[in-house]
């Protein structure tokens, strides 16, 4: 499983041992996606679906205020040799990333450091 | 801390944002900001009030000028809430290596 960072975007790629028409039973029947994805039932709306290869879900979050973020999710289903899948996440949507990469123009002092850990305020001055 | 739905809502409106990154050049007064963009100086006032709102902007006055600039903090809790899935996919696709081993074939 590998990450990529860009500050408004996540990506999980996975290499799977199932194949990509088990692995598309396991992202579409809800008593499957229950198991491993509960919040879906409440925050996932699917935008496009191509059975097998690609699943696109508007992703709706409340903040603390009730506040409503939406987001996209993909998932893409690639086969791989010896009847794997490839999987890869990609959750963006919540911002430009236009807004994201203004950090990067300014002074040293001010830009991001890069993350020391997960989930919490990365660059809080 | 400020909720992120505002955030997000404030960086949604195109002209906002391009005023926003603007700022990234450095610290200008409303008019400053006003050549380069269609719209009226009015306008630009407001967006520079919403990003304030937020925290995204600070201002500091001098006499009867008013300069604006960028506070890059502001963009914390919203890196923080897309950092929440940075955590929350990987754990998230652990089970469903878990589900698919427990299928039937």
């Amino acid at each position: 499983m590998s990450l990529e960072s860009q500050p408004e975007t996540v990506v999980v790629d996975a290499d799977l041992d199932e194949p990509p028409e088990k692995v598309w039973r396991a992202l579409t029947e809800p008593a499957l996606l229950d198991r491993w994805l509960a919040e879906a039932k409440d925050k996932a709306e699917v935008v496009e679906s191509q059975p097998g290869k690609s699943l696109r879900l508007t992703w709706r979050d409340r903040d603390a205020d009730g506040g409503l973020v939406e987001s996209d999710v993909t998932f893409t289903l690639t086969p791989m040799i010896g009847g794997g899948t490839r999987l890869r996440l990609v959750h963006d949507g919540f911002v430009h990333s236009s807004c994201m990469s203004v950090l990067a123009r300014l002074p040293h002092a001010l830009r991001r450091p890069r993350p020391t850990s997960l989930g919490g305020l990365a660059w809080a001055a | 801390m400020l909720p992120e739905a505002a955030l997000f809502r404030t960086l949604a409106d195109p002209t906002r944002r391009a005023v926003f990154e603007r700022l990234g050049d450095g610290e200008m007064t409303v008019s400053d900001l006003r050549s380069g963009f269609s719209v009226s100086q009015p306008a630009i006032s407001q967006h520079l009030a919403a990003l304030k709102a937020v925290g995204l902007v600070l201002e500091r006055r001098a006499g009867r000028n008013a300069f604006y600039r960028l506070r890059p903090e502001g963009l914390a809790p919203l890196a923080g809430w897309v950092d929440r899935y940075r955590t929350f996919w990987p754990e998230r696709i652990a089970r469903l290596k878990d589900v698919l081993k427990d299928m039937e074939p």
